[in-house]
């Protein structure tokens, strides 16, 4: 990979860190966003998409609230979608993309929390606070988070492309094992998100009848 | 009968909206963006919100430095609210300040607002709109739509809620000031979480088949059997959400570890 597209990749992956949450959350660092971009940079935005696509249903289910740790989905979701556009082609790479991705995400959510932690020496006062002093400590958490994103987009983009040095074409068995992996794994996310979403006797009827609608759609168009 | 405090105060408020212009507004809303930018532990976004007031504190107390660095220490203290709703807070913190309300009042008016912006926020944006949103992108791109269409419909349709609910909240708080907890109990927006619940558990059903089918294919399995195997597994997750959550991602990082680690072996 070419350093001007780890250059990109890691600007990329602070700006979608910042997005998370200390800056505007217009949502540009889920995955369903975050990782066809990375893909664009890369050539692959489609495979990118499916990357992120199922990283979104792997995520969805944790909520930002008070102060709840949340996976660092923006940098989780470039970091998938490098992974994607270096193995070779698959239902292997896919799963390792995704998989890899959490990996990422889990330990952003780490170094957010240690942000946290650096934030309070940076922006907590007692009695009077000069206005440039709360600013300049107020933007210096912001670029801190910046610098954190990009970094860790960065070492996850270049563990990627020396693993995918190292990973061969997947045998037939690797692609099945792969599949079920993932089947698994996204099938019991469904039911684990709506949960959290929408707990209750009406809404899971509604989940059920969704799921048989579809499944009916789904099945007829072959 | 108004009182005279009252009364002044009103006065001011109206000196105070000819004071506060156009772009003192913009730069709320604008800050506001960033209002957990120095997110921490200690205080949440109590900087933020401080961060947030500046344009409107500095005009307040413009040559006055020692009022003004009293008054940006009193709002660094601990503030919490979902980030969307929290331009409620900022606004009416702000004509609050305008209208020389009482520091202690507008402290307490602070932490009252913490719990009513959070909850309701959390419920209907991250419980509610944004999965709504996001499965409802993710079936778009089953459907066949290209990945910028999906992108691009996602964001478009999530952020006319988020802009929306940020203008809509920086304006009632600066219109209302304190009295801004009445019309978010008259707000239609506390009942939106609830009427969304069965559309959103609705797509999310939706959603599993095709993402079943569309990966189960790569087995080699029939589409009957895909369906068969994944619908218990829903059930499964449903019944268990936090311990099954959890082992879903731990199993699949496993896995993938073990695939890469085998196609290491084997190159």
């Amino acid at each position: 990979m070419e350093p001007s597209v780890y250059l990109m990749l890691a600007v990329l992956g602070g700006f979608v860190g910042l997005d998370n949450v200390s800056w505007t959350q217009t949502m540009i660092s889920r995955p369903i966003v975050a990782a066809p971009l990375a893909g664009m940079l890369l050539g692959v935005p489609e495979q990118a998409m499916w990357a992120g696509v199922l990283l979104e249903i792997l995520s969805l289910r944790q909520l930002p609230v008070g102060a709840a740790r949340h996976w660092d989905v923006g940098p989780a979701a470039v970091a998938a979608a490098a992974a994607v556009a270096v193995l070779p082609t698959g239902t292997t790479a896919l799963a390792i993309a995704v998989g890899f991705g959490a990996l990422v995400g889990w330990l952003g959510s780490a170094s957010v929390h240690l942000m946290r932690q650096f934030n309070s020496r940076l922006v907590v006062f007692t009695g009077p606070v000069a206005p440039l002093r709360l600013s300049v400590g107020h933007l210096v958490a912001m670029a801190g988070d910046f610098v954190r994103a990009a970094t860790l987009t960065a070492i996850a983009v270049y563990c990627i492309a020396w693993l995918s040095s190292e990973v061969g074409a997947a045998s037939r068995g690797e692609e099945i094992i792969a599949a079920l992996l993932l089947l698994i794994a996204l099938s019991l996310s469904c039911g684990v998100l709506t949960r959290t979403m929408a707990s209750g006797r009406a809404a899971w009827s509604a989940f059920a009848l969704g799921a048989l609608a579809s499944s009916v759609v789904w099945l007829w168009l072959g | 009968m108004v009182s005279v405090r009252a009364w002044r105060a009103r006065q001011l408020g109206c000196l105070a909206v000819a004071r506060i212009g156009r772009i003192q507004g913009v730069q709320l809303l604008l800050r506001s963006l960033a209002v957990q930018g120095s997110w921490n532990y200690r205080t949440l976004q109590g900087a933020g919100v401080a961060y947030a007031l500046l344009p409107v504190l500095s005009r307040l107390h413009e040559g006055d430095g020692a009022t003004l660095a009293r008054s940006v220490g009193r709002h660094t203290d601990f503030f919490n609210a979902h980030p969307y709703f929290a331009t409620i807070a900022i606004g009416a913190l702000a004509r609050m300040e305008t209208e020389e309300i009482d520091e202690e009042e507008i402290s307490h008016f602070k932490r009252a607002l913490i719990g009513p912006l959070g909850t309701l926020g959390d419920r209907l944006i991250w419980a509610r709109w944004r999965p709504f949103c996001l499965l409802l992108a993710i079936l778009i791109f089953f459907a066949g739509a290209p990945w910028w269409v999906v992108s691009a419909a996602f964001l478009l349709l999530y952020n006319v809620l988020h802009f929306g609910l940020r203008i809509w909240g920086l304006r009632v708080g600066w219109q209302q000031g304190r009295d801004v907890a009445r019309v978010l109990l008259s707000s239609p927006l506390r009942r939106l979480p609830d009427r969304l619940t069965i559309p959103l558990a609705a797509v999310s059903g939706a959603v599993l088949p095709p993402v079943a089918l569309l990966i189960g294919a790569g087995a080699g399995v029939s589409p009957l059997a895909i369906i068969s195997t994944a619908l218990p597994l829903a059930v499964v997750g449903y019944w268990r959400p936090v311990l099954v959550g959890r082992l879903a991602v731990a199993g699949l990082i496993v896995g993938a570890s073990v695939l890469a680690a085998f196609g290491q072996v084997l190159s």
